[in-house]
């Protein structure tokens, strides 16, 4: 396995050594925001063509075959037809609002992008709360679709953004006690001591039972935190047409689109971080050479092939249910998942106190 | 108080009902797919011999048709989509004026496809052709002419 | 011709008397224009429970203010059905709360089925402005001396200051051009009001000048989901008045494909229920199957929408030699699938959770408002004109008419998904045994009906499809009316729409599962 601390540390030095010291850090910053971005919108493009393909398979369909080998440049073909399409302008809207409502649901969801973990070392953000500082930072997007919903000055706009403010700071609340369990179980809230603890075996297994349900209820709550079936209300097209955004047009509802797919793609990320984790290796206790073995493979391949297997699960299940009404959404999270979430929490603390964990 | 009706029951029963959802689709995706490539699959592709896709009137080798401009057809239309021009010829032999048809014009974009021309055609000269890609650009190339 | 018509002072008092005595359901109300003889309606009512018929018929000779009592109060779909009444020919129903338009513009001048009607380009140009939207609710004070009722403004539809949305005319869910007009309470529905006529062709304007071959494709572009049986109707309406016997090999015939196109139809309903609760994996399986339904379809009548397959005396070419083996196969395939459609959706809990106990219509209100179909027989009332007034082959095949008494939409899909087995049950009971014979009897080459009134009516696929005909003996009808299956399914929608909450609606409409130029015509 690379270590990627000594990768990164060389170059600091290197820029140290050819630059002073504040102009360093500017380059470095420059080059990490574009490394972040390029990463960002490579994976966007990888998920909605898996989504397409996947969803299709479900579905007894091939999927997007006509542009490129295997429909590969499908995406490419909708990124420059949405470039081309008009960015209609409201009379009644508010400008500001409308306009900025979009860049702060894609900010949050590039700042919580850029904690993720992808190998050794390979991670922009990583202090002592890092796990404190994702649930801040994929909280704010909600914010952005509230403006959305309410600067479009839609009817059906406004529906969907009040749907999705309750709707998911309610399950902001399932998701942190969920968090919260694992924390209690690392002892730390710093991801690449999280990551690094587990090393020596992932947390879903050396939890057993309350790591399993924190994590059903993690992919429960994080499956309505990005707006998608069987949670997807605000934009529930059979109701309210296209909910928060559909007067956006163009790249605005690119952004929102992209957004949606990346969070999920974090929503994964974090689940295999915590529960699955991250880029540390399969390994079992005492088979040794098996475990040198899973260790000779890259820690971001780790932790892609199990990001990616987190969402094919969750693509599993939006292409399984029906919608939920918002009243059942709300009855779900108030009377079942957050007294089972702190149940849990209770019976984890348990757990560990009496070290009853592997 | 009944299992199902209880809290824990409540959740267990939810659990098996969604269980069982993925279950139907997780084994869907794993069977073969039945999208039909078309036009790749021209070749291969069945249309029912009855399909009505647009009305054309054989021709036999000679290049005659079986028309005898009566008219009946284009009567029978209820959106007028048949219009017919004739002349009227004398027959050298016997001396009687006859009927001939000039034009057979056929509006497809009007055409409701409901049979009745064919019905009404005493000598069976117009019929459904299964030639189904009709798409054009322009209203006017729907308007054909279909003796030769 | 000889009409017995009611005298207008009697009339609400003989509907009174007729309700008392049971007849409960009102079949069609059908406007009349009998030139000198005057405006009038004629009601079709029916006793629900011994499935006794009568005709009532009553008219006005004031041609300026044709006015009639109401009978809105005493079966609710009248509601809608006067309102149709008067959007064609002008029959002010005093009594009625809500007489506006119901088909066409508020703007448009003339009574289009009345046969003084001016269909001059001048009065009604196309026009390019949008509607002018009425905001009061009519109704007519009934006077005692029944000098002439006015017009009293009562109430407005929507007030301005209530969260008005528009679900339609293009919404995903409207499954076509509808338009309900909603007030809203945060999520909750306050006030429905639903407007249609988006897609209105006047097609029974239409038949009046039409020959009866002609009229037929008209019917399949109805219901498109019941294509079969609404053909089927105004095939044996004719077939009955000019005496033309069909063999039983058409009758065979006939009966299977109105039961394919049943499930094809039940079918499609299950898939758009699934879509529009957001579980569209479930929609594309229920038109998996359906698409096979089609091809058997294709590869006999030539269609797969636009069947055109029966014609007056039979049908339009015989059935084709692979034609059983490929049915059979279907039917075995289709009983498996069905399991799966449980599987994956019917039993699913979030599904059973927004559907159960959602828009209930009682049997009294299923009754009333002629809510016949899966709907009726979702809340108790069995309603299948099959087993009422056997037709076809239906007296002779064994098979079991579902009735549930839920009346919610989580019954109304379940219904449907069981009738759709009983008609394979039909299916597999025919299929075997269809006799040699011709598949068309000779007719006239010019098809006149005799003088008379003559009517008609099968099962649709979502509730009773009825055509009613008057005929001068002519080669064309002087009146033709389809009874619309979808109409009173609005009516009742109207009704228990009220109160719920918005992803309500959306399952209800799905559930009611009606087909819009069914209802526009």
């Amino acid at each position: 396995m690379i270590d990627f601390n000594s990768v990164t540390t060389a170059i600091d030095r290197f820029l140290n050594s050819v630059l002073p010291h504040q102009a360093a850090t500017l380059v470095e910053c420059l080059i990490i925001a574009v490394c972040a971005i390029v990463a960002y919108l490579t994976f966007a493009i990888v998920m909605i063509y898996m989504e397409r393909k996947v969803c299709a398979a479900f579905q007894c369909r091939v999927g997007p075959d006509r542009v490129g080998k295997w429909g590969l440049l499908q995406v490419f073909s909708d990124v420059f037809k949405m470039l081309t399409k008009e960015i209609i302008e409201l009379c009644s809207s508010d400008k500001i609002l409308y306009t900025l409502a979009p860049f702060l649901v894609i900010m949050s969801s590039i700042i919580t992008f850029s904690c993720l973990p992808f190998d050794n070392g390979l991670q922009v953000l990583d202090f002592n709360i890092g796990i404190f500082f994702i649930m801040a930072a994929s909280s704010f997007g909600i914010l952005g679709i509230l403006l959305g919903g309410w600067s479009s000055n839609n009817k059906f706009s406004m529906i969907g953004a009040m749907r999705s403010g309750g709707q998911m700071i309610s399950y902001e609340l399932s998701m942190g006690l969920s968090v919260l369990t694992l924390v209690v179980l690392s002892g730390t809230m710093q991801i690449s001591d999280l990551v690094e603890e587990q090393t020596k075996g992932w947390f879903i297994f050396r939890g057993h039972i309350p790591a399993f349900i924190a994590f059903i209820i993690y992919i429960i709550s994080g499956n309505a935190e990005t707006n998608r079936a069987p949670f997807d209300l605000p934009e529930a097209e059979s109701e309210l047409t296209a909910g928060f955004h559909t007067e956006y047009s163009g790249m605005g509802f690119g952004l929102f689109y992209v957004a949606e797919f990346m969070n999920m793609f974090i929503i994964a990320g974090i689940a295999t971080t915590i529960f699955l984790g991250g880029w540390a290796p399969f390994t079992i206790p005492g088979a040794d050479a098996f475990n040198s073995a899973m260790f000779m493979i890259p820690g971001f391949v780790w932790f892609l092939g199990k990001t990616f297997f987190v969402i094919w699960l969750l693509m599993w299940i939006r292409w399984t249910f029906p919608r939920l009404r918002i009243d059942q959404v709300l009855v779900l999270e108030w009377k079942y998942m957050v007294p089972i979430g702190l149940l849990n929490l209770l019976i984890m603390t348990i757990c560990v106190v009496m070290g009853w964990t592997f | 108080m009944k299992l199902r009706e209880t809290y824990i029951g409540k959740i267990l029963l939810t659990i098996k009902s969604l269980a069982t959802g993925l279950r139907v689709t997780l084994r869907e995706f794993f069977t073969r797919k039945i999208t039909e490539h078309y036009p790749e699959n021209r070749k291969t592709l069945h249309i029912a011999e009855r399909h009505r896709a647009m009305l054309c009137m054989p021709h036999d080798e000679e290049g005659n048709n079986k028309c005898i401009a009566c008219g009946l057809c284009s009567m029978a239309c209820p959106n007028g989509t048949i219009s017919i021009v004739t002349k009227s010829v004398t027959d050298e032999e016997t001396g009687k004026s006859k009927k001939v048809l000039v034009e057979y014009n056929y509006d497809l974009g009007a055409c409701m496809f409901c049979q009745l021309c064919v019905n009404a055609c005493p000598k069976g000269a117009i019929e459904f052709s299964n030639s189904f890609e009709n798409a054009v650009f322009d209203r006017s190339k729907l308007i054909i002419k279909l003796n030769k | 011709m000889e009409v017995n018509f009611i005298d207008i002072k009697d009339f609400r008092e003989t509907m009174l008397a007729h309700r008392r005595k049971g007849m409960d359901f009102l079949r069609e109300l059908i406007g009349m224009d009998w030139q000198d003889d005057g405006l009038g309606a004629i009601y079709m009512l029916e006793n629900s429970s011994t499935h006794e018929n009568i005709e009532v018929a009553v008219r006005t000779l004031d041609r300026e203010r044709p006015q009639l009592p109401s009978v809105s109060d005493i079966w609710m779909v009248a509601e809608l059905y006067e309102r149709e009444v008067y959007d064609f020919y002008g029959i002010e129903f005093t009594g009625h709360h809500d007489l506006r338009r119901l088909y066409l513009r508020n703007d448009w001048v003339g009574f289009p089925l009345r046969k003084d009607y001016d269909a001059s380009e001048e009065l009604n140009p196309v026009r390019m402005e949008s509607e002018p939207v009425e905001e009061f609710q009519r109704e007519y004070d009934i006077q005692d001396d029944r000098e002439m009722a006015e017009i009293v403004e009562k109430l407005k539809i929507l007030h301005y200051d209530q969260y008005v949305v528009n679900i339609g005319p293009q919404h995903p869910a409207t499954h076509g051009v509808l338009h309900f007009h909603l007030s809203l309470e945060g999520e909750e529905v306050r006030k429905v009001d639903i407007r249609c006529g988006y897609i209105h062709r006047g097609i029974e304007k239409l038949c009046e000048s039409r020959t009866y071959p002609q009229i037929l494709p008209f019917t399949d572009r109805l219901d498109y989901l019941s294509a079969h049986q609404n053909r089927h109707a105004l095939c044996m309406c004719i077939e009955n008045a000019m005496e033309i016997g069909v063999s039983d090999r058409v009758q065979y015939i006939r009966t299977i494909m109105d039961e394919l196109q049943r499930i094809d139809s039940h079918l499609l309903m299950y898939s758009c229920m699934a879509m529009d609760m957001g579980a569209i994996t479930g929609f594309i399986y229920g038109f998996r199957e359906r698409e096979k339904i089609l091809d058997i379809m294709e590869e006999v009548t030539g269609g797969r929408l636009i069947q055109n397959y029966y014609v007056i005396g039979g049908v339009q070419a015989d059935i084709t030699p692979g034609f059983a083996k490929k049915v059979k196969e279907y039917c075995n395939d289709q009983k498996i699938r069905i399991k799966e459609y449980y599987d994956l959706f019917v039993n699913n809990v979030i599904f059973r959770n927004r559907s159960i106990g959602v828009g209930v219509l009682s049997r009294e209100d299923a009754i009333s408002f002629g809510a016949t179909g899966g709907t009726g027989r979702a809340s108790g009332w069995a309603c299948d004109v099959r087993k009422r007034h056997p037709y076809a082959m239906y007296g002779k095949v064994d098979f079991k008419e579902i009735v549930h008494t839920g009346g919610d939409c989580y019954t109304r899909l379940i219904v449907r998904l069981e009738e759709i087995l009983e008609s394979i049950g039909i299916i597999e009971q025919l299929i075997d045994n269809i006799p040699e014979g011709d598949y068309k009897t000779k007719t006239k080459p010019i098809i006149k009906l005799p003088e008379g009134r003559f009517s008609a009516s099968v099962e649709g696929s979502r509730g009773e499809f009825g055509v009613f005909i008057e005929s001068r003996g002519d080669k064309m009808p002087y009146r033709l009316k389809f009874r619309p299956t979808g109409l009173p399914l609005l009516a009742a929608a109207h009704k228990i729409m009220k109160g719920c909450k918005i992803a309500d609606l959306i399952t209800i409409g799905a559930s009611l599962d009606y087909v819009i130029p069914d209802i526009d015509r």
